[in-house]
C-alpha cells in the first residue's frame, strides 16, 4: 500500500505540472484579451501599456513567462515579494494583476471559507443522502420510498440560485429577519456560533442538490446489491437482517457513492462557486471567477492549481478508502 | 460562468425590454435639501457594493474609478483646488481647498502661482503640515513611469514634464527635476505650461495631483503599491493609519482599512482642523465609512431596507426601482441625478455602411431611443441623450439642440428614409439600405440584461431602413471595440463619463492622435488617416474621414465662457458633419439609501453620494 501511495503521489505531481503547463497555454497563450490594456486605466496610452505589460512580466517570451511561474512556483516567490505585499512564499502564485495582493495569500485567506462550505455541506449530504437512499431501498414503493424520492428529484430539479434566493427570502430580511442566518462569512476564530449560524443556509442549500444524487444512487446500488447470491448466502446463514444490510450490502454499494464523494469534494474546493456568490462567502469560486474576468492571470492560474491537487489528493483519498470498502480490491 | 450569469439574471429578475420597472416617478431631488430634520453628528455609515473595480489599486496616482475619486475629493485628499461636493451646476464649480485662494495667473495664461493654506495636516503617523513640496512630489509621482498615472496625460502640458518622465522620474538616476514645477518657500508652488490650458485647474483638482508624503510614498515605487498605505490630508484617513510604523519601509505594514477585495474604512482625521476648510465643501457629519463587498446585489438592497446597511452601491434591479419610485414610503430613498456620462451607439467610420454619413444620420433618425431607456428602466435612469455632451456640462444652454429629433424619441422612419436615399448604399433610392453591405452587418454588445434588452430594439430600429445587423454579445466586448483591427462597424457597448466638469474630457474620444491598435477608445476613428490605418491595423476605407484635432487644440486654448462656447460649436459640428454615434442617454447616477440617512447630498463632480455632507442617525449604524 505504502508504495502504492507513493506512485500515485508522484503521478500527482505530474498532473499538477500537465495542468499548470495546459492552465497557462489556456490563459497566457490565449487570452481573450491583452490584460496590459485592462490595468492601464481608461484612456491607456502607448506608454502606459508598455510600463504595464513590463510591470506584469508580459513583455517576456512565453517560454520565459512559463519558466519564470514554474520557478515561482518551486521555489517560491518570498525574495521577490513587492514592498507592502503580504503572503508571499512557498508555493509561489505571483501577486494578482487586479489587487495587487499575493495569490497565495488569498488562496489561504479564501480557502479555509470554501472549505467550510464544502466539508459541511458534503457531511450534511452524506449523511442525509445515504440515509434518505437506505430507506428508500428497504421500503421499496412504500410511501416512505415515495416521499423519498420525491424529495429526491426536487433536489436535483431545483437550481442552486433558486434554492439559495429562496432560503434567504424566507430566513432573512424580508422573512423571518433571523440575522444569524444572514449571508457573509464569520471567522471559526472569532466566533464559532457564528461560523456555524452563517454557513447553516449555505449547507444546506448545497446539501439538498447533491443529497439528492447521493439518495438516488444508494437506493440503486442497495437495491441491486440486496438481490447478489452472497447477500442471500448471509441470510440463509442466519446472520441478524442488520448485519446482512449494513455490513455485506451497504459497505459493498457505497464503493460508488465514495467515488463520487470524494470528486464532489474535490471540485467544491476549487469553488462552489453560486453558493459562494449568493451567500457572499467570497470564497476561492468567487475569487476565480472575478479573476477570469478581470483578466488577473495569476489568480485564475492559482485556483486552478489548488483545484488540481485538490483532485488529485482527493482521487487517492477515494482509492484508498476503496481498498478499505471493497474486500476484492487491494493495491499491491 | 454560465451559471453565474444565470444568477445575476435572477438576481436582476428580469431586466427586461419591457417598461422594466423603472416607471416615469419622480425621484427624490438631491440639491442639499434635507430630508428629515438637523443633520446629526455621529454614526457609521455602511456601504455596500457588489464589486470593487479599482482601477490603480486606490494609489491616488494611478487609480481612474469614480468611486475612489469621489472618496479621495470628499473624504481623503485635499487638492488644491477643490469642490463643493453638491449636486447640480454649483457642483462642478471649483473652489480653493488646500490653496489659500484661487491662484494668481500670469496675463499670456502659462503661469499659475498658488499659495498653501497654513495648517493642513497630513494624518498620522506624518503629523506635520502639508507644504508646496509634497504637492510637487505627487507631480513627480505622475511623472514616474513605474507609477502607471493612468491620467498622467492631463499634466503633460506642465513644462519639463516629458522630459522629467524621459530620464525616469522618480526612478531616475541623479537629479531629476520637473522644470516647470517651483517651490520657493513651504507655502508657494508655481506651475508654468507649456500652452495656455484653459482646463488646468480642473486638472490641478484631480485626487493624482493632491499631496501626497515622500516618508511613505518613497517606499512603494510600482503601480498600485501606495493605495494600501495613503496617508490622508482631508478629515477621514484609511483605518489604521495611526499605527502604521512608518521608521522604516519594512516596518510599514498594509493599512487595515483597506483591502482591495474586501473594504475601505475610513475614520476621523485626528489631524483634520475645521478652521482650514469650508462647511459648504464638507460638513463631515458621518463618524466612520465602511464599505464592503456583498457579492448578492439583491441582498444589499433587502439589507438597505431593512437597514442593516445605509447605502448600496451596486445597479438596481427593476424591482427595486419600480418599488422605490412608486411606493410612497420609500420614494425619499432613492436618488437620482445626473451624472455627466452619455450612452451611445458608435459608428465605425471606415466600416461599410457607416462609412456613409447619410447612412449615420439615417441611423440616429431612425433609432427608438425611447425603446432603448425603456431596456435600462424608464425615465428615472436619465433624459434622452441629443448630442455628444451631456447637457448640464454646458449649463444646459444645449438643452433645445436635437438634431435628429423624433416624436416621442421612438425614431421617424420617414426622416430617416429621407436621408437614407442620399446613400450610396440606397441603390434604388427608394430609402431603403439595399447593398450588400447593408446585410449581416455586425453588432458588437455585451453580455448583460440592460444590453440584450437593447438589442431587438436596435435590430428592430436598423432594420426599419434596410440594414440588416447580426448582434454578438461578447463578455469583453470593449476589448473588441478598442482593438482596431477586429473592424466592429456598430456597436453599442459603451458610455462614457466626464473626468471633470469640461468637454474637452469628452473630446478626447474624436482626437485621431489618441487611436491605439489596442485600448483605443476613439472607436468611430474620426479622423483617422491612411498612414495611421496602417500602423494600427484598420483595413476599411479612409477617404474622407474628416478630423477636429485642430479644433480640439483651439477649444483649449480658451477659458471661461469662450472655451464653452467653443465646445457647444463642435459638439454640434460632430453630431450633425461627422456624426460617429447616436447618443441615446445622459445617464443618472441613482442611489438606494435606507431610511437611517437623514441628509442626503450629491456629489455632481464624481456622481456619486456627497459623502462630504450626508448625514445619518447616529444611533442606527
Amino acid at each position: 500500500m505504502g508504495r502504492y501511495v507513493i506512485r500515485r503521489l508522484l503521478w500527482a505531481a505530474l498532473i499538477v505540472f500537465v495542468v499548470t503547463l495546459l492552465t497557462f497555454v489556456i490563459f497566457y497563450v490565449m487570452p481573450p484579451g491583452d490584460p496590459a490594456i485592462r490595468f492601464a486605466g481608461k484612456q491607456p496610452t502607448e506608454a502606459t501599456i508598455r510600463e504595464v505589460r513590463e510591470q506584469l512580466g508580459l513583455d517576456k517570451s512565453l517560454p520565459k513567462q512559463y519558466y519564470t511561474f514554474v520557478e515561482r512556483l518551486v521555489t517560491g516567490d518570498a525574495a521577490e515579494c513587492p514592498q507592502g505585499v503580504e503572503g508571499c512564499g512557498w508555493p509561489g502564485l505571483w501577486i494578482s494583476y487586479d489587487s495587487r495582493t499575493a495569490v497565495r495569500q488569498e488562496i489561504i485567506e479564501r480557502g479555509p471559507r470554501t472549505i467550510s462550505l464544502a466539508l459541511g455541506g458534503a457531511i450534511l449530504w452524506l449523511v442525509l443522502g445515504v440515509s434518505i437512499g437506505i430507506i428508500s431501498a428497504l421500503k421499496r414503493r412504500s410511501l416512505a420510498d415515495r416521499l423519498a424520492m420525491g424529495f429526491a428529484l426536487f433536489g436535483i430539479s431545483a437550481p442552486v440560485f433558486w434554492l439559495g434566493l429562496l432560503a434567504l427570502f424566507i430566513f432573512g430580511s424580508e422573512g423571518l429577519g433571523i440575522d444569524a442566518f444572514s449571508t457573509g462569512y464569520v471567522e471559526f476564530s472569532s466566533d464559532p456560533v457564528g461560523w456555524f449560524s452563517h454557513l447553516v443556509l449555505p449547507w444546506s442549500v448545497l446539501a439538498l442538490l447533491y443529497a439528492a444524487f447521493y439518495a438516488r444512487m444508494t437506493r440503486g446500488n442497495l437495491i441491486d446489491t440486496l438481490g447478489e447470491d452472497y447477500i442471500r448466502t448471509a441470510r440463509a446463514k442466519g446472520l441478524p437482517e442488520r448485519k446482512v444490510i449494513m455490513k455485506h450490502g451497504l459497505r459493498a454499494s457505497l464503493t460508488p457513492v465514495v467515488t463520487m464523494f470524494g470528486m464532489d469534494i474535490a471540485l467544491l474546493i476549487g469553488g462552489a462557486v453560486i453558493t459562494e456568490t449568493v451567500f457572499n462567502l467570497q470564497g476561492l469560486g468567487n475569487f476565480a471567477v472575478n479573476s477570469a474576468a478581470s483578466a488577473d492571470l495569476p489568480a485564475v492560474v492559482g485556483v486552478t492549481l489548488v483545484l488540481a491537487v485538490a483532485v488529485a489528493v482527493m482521487s487517492l483519498v477515494v482509492d484508498v478508502v476503496y481498498a478499505y470498502l471493497d474486500p476484492r480490491v487491494r493495491y499491491s | 460562468m454560465l451559471a453565474l450569469s444565470l444568477l445575476l439574471a435572477v438576481t436582476a429578475a428580469g431586466c427586461g425590454g419591457d417598461d422594466g420597472g423603472g416607471g416615469d416617478e419622480q425621484a427624490a431631488t438631491d440639491t442639499g435639501e434635507d430630508a428629515g430634520g438637523e443633520p446629526q453628528r455621529g454614526g457609521t455609515f455602511r456601504i455596500q457594493t457588489d464589486a470593487f473595480e479599482w482601477t490603480g489599486n486606490f494609489d491616488p496616482t494611478g487609480e481612474y474609478l469614480g468611486t475612489a475619486l469621489g472618496f479621495y475629493s470628499s473624504l481623503l485628499v485635499r487638492n488644491l483646488m477643490g469642490y463643493r461636493h453638491v449636486g447640480g451646476p454649483e457642483g462642478n464649480e471649483l473652489i480653493p481647498d488646500l490653496a489659500e485662494a484661487e491662484p494668481e495667473i500670469s496675463e499670456d495664461g502659462l503661469t499659475y502661482t498658488f499659495k498653501i493654506k497654513p495648517g493642513v495636516k497630513f494624518a498620522p503617523p506624518v503629523d506635520r503640515d502639508v507644504t508646496s513640496k509634497d504637492v510637487l512630489y505627487a507631480f513627480k509621482r505622475i511623472g514616474t513611469p513605474s507609477l502607471v498615472a493612468q491620467y498622467g496625460f492631463y499634466y503633460s502640458v506642465i513644462e519639463g514634464m516629458a522630459e522629467f518622465t524621459e530620464k525616469g522620474g522618480l526612478s531616475a538616476k541623479g537629479t531629476n527635476e520637473i522644470s516647470g514645477i517651483e517651490t520657493p518657500d513651504d507655502q508657494t508652488i508655481t506651475f508654468k505650461l507649456t500652452e495656455p490650458t484653459g482646463d488646468f485647474l480642473f486638472r490641478l483638482s484631480m485626487p493624482a495631483a493632491g499631496p501626497i508624503p515622500e516618508e511613505v510614498a518613497k517606499c512603494f515605487m510600482k503601480a498600485g503599491e501606495y493605495g494600501r498605505f495613503l496617508i490622508a490630508t482631508g478629515p477621514y484617513m484609511l483605518e489604521g493609519s495611526d499605527n502604521l510604523d512608518a521608521t522604516s519601509c519594512k516596518s510599514m505594514k498594509p493599512l487595515p482599512g483597506f483591502n482591495p477585495n474586501q473594504r475601505l474604512i475610513m475614520v476621523r482625521n485626528p489631524n483634520y482642523d475645521e478652521a482650514t476648510d469650508t462647511k459648504e465643501a464638507r460638513e463631515n457629519f458621518v463618524d466612520r465609512w465602511e464599505m464592503t463587498l456583498n457579492t448578492n446585489a439583491q441582498d444589499i438592497f433587502d439589507r438597505v431596507k431593512s437597514g442593516s446597511v445605509e447605502l448600496a452601491h451596486a445597479s438596481e434591479p427593476p424591482e427595486v426601482i419600480r418599488e422605490y419610485t412608486q411606493n410612497e414610503d420609500l420614494k425619499k430613498n432613492y436618488h437620482s441625478d445626473p451624472g455627466d456620462r452619455t450612452w451611445y451607439i458608435t459608428m465605425n467610420l471606415t466600416q461599410p455602411p457607416f462609412d456613409d454619413i447619410h447612412v449615420r444620420k439615417a441611423a440616429n433618425l431612425i433609432m427608438d431611443k425611447e425603446g432603448l431607456r425603456r431596456a435600462w428602466g424608464g425615465s428615472v435612469k436619465g433624459d434622452i441623450a441629443q448630442h455628444i455632451v451631456p447637457d448640464t456640462m454646458f449649463n444646459d444652454e444645449l438643452e433645445d439642440y436635437a438634431p435628429y429629433a423624433t416624436e416621442g424619441d421612438a425614431g421617424d422612419v420617414d426622416k430617416a428614409m429621407e436621408e437614407m436615399k442620399q446613400s450610396k448604399y440606397d441603390t434604388d433610392q427608394d430609402g431603403m439600405c439595399d447593398a450588400p453591405q447593408c446585410k449581416g452587418v455586425l453588432h458588437v454588445t455585451r453580455t448583460t440584461d440592460v444590453w440584450k434588452a437593447m438589442v431587438p430594439v436596435i435590430e428592430e430600429s436598423f432594420r426599419k431602413i434596410g440594414i440588416q445587423v447580426t448582434t454578438r454579445e461578447f463578455e469583453d466586448s470593449y476589448t473588441v471595440i478598442q482593438t482596431v483591427k477586429r473592424q466592429a462597424p456598430v456597436s453599442s457597448t459603451p458610455g462614457w463619463g466626464k473626468d471633470y466638469a469640461d468637454a474637452s474630457t469628452f473630446m478626447v474620444l474624436f482626437d485621431s492622435r489618441s487611436i491605439l491598435a489596442e485600448g483605443n477608445v476613439n472607436y468611430s476613428l474620426v479622423g483617422l488617416t491612411g498612414e495611421q490605418a496602417k500602423e494600427v491595423g484598420a483595413a476599411g476605407t479612409t477617404s474622407g474621414i474628416p478630423s477636429i484635432d485642430a479644433d480640439i487644440d483651439e477649444c483649449n486654448k480658451l477659458q471661461d465662457d469662450e472655451r464653452l462656447s467653443c465646445w457647444q460649436d463642435l459638439d454640434q459640428k460632430l453630431m450633425e458633419e461627422i456624426v460617429p454615434w447616436v447618443p441615446y442617454l445622459d445617464a443618472n447616477a441613482d442611489f438606494v439609501t435606507s431610511d437611517a440617512v437623514t441628509h442626503y447630498v450629491y456629489d455632481q463632480f464624481a456622481g456619486e453620494p456627497g459623502w462630504a455632507h450626508i448625514a445619518m442617525d447616529p444611533s442606527a449604524g
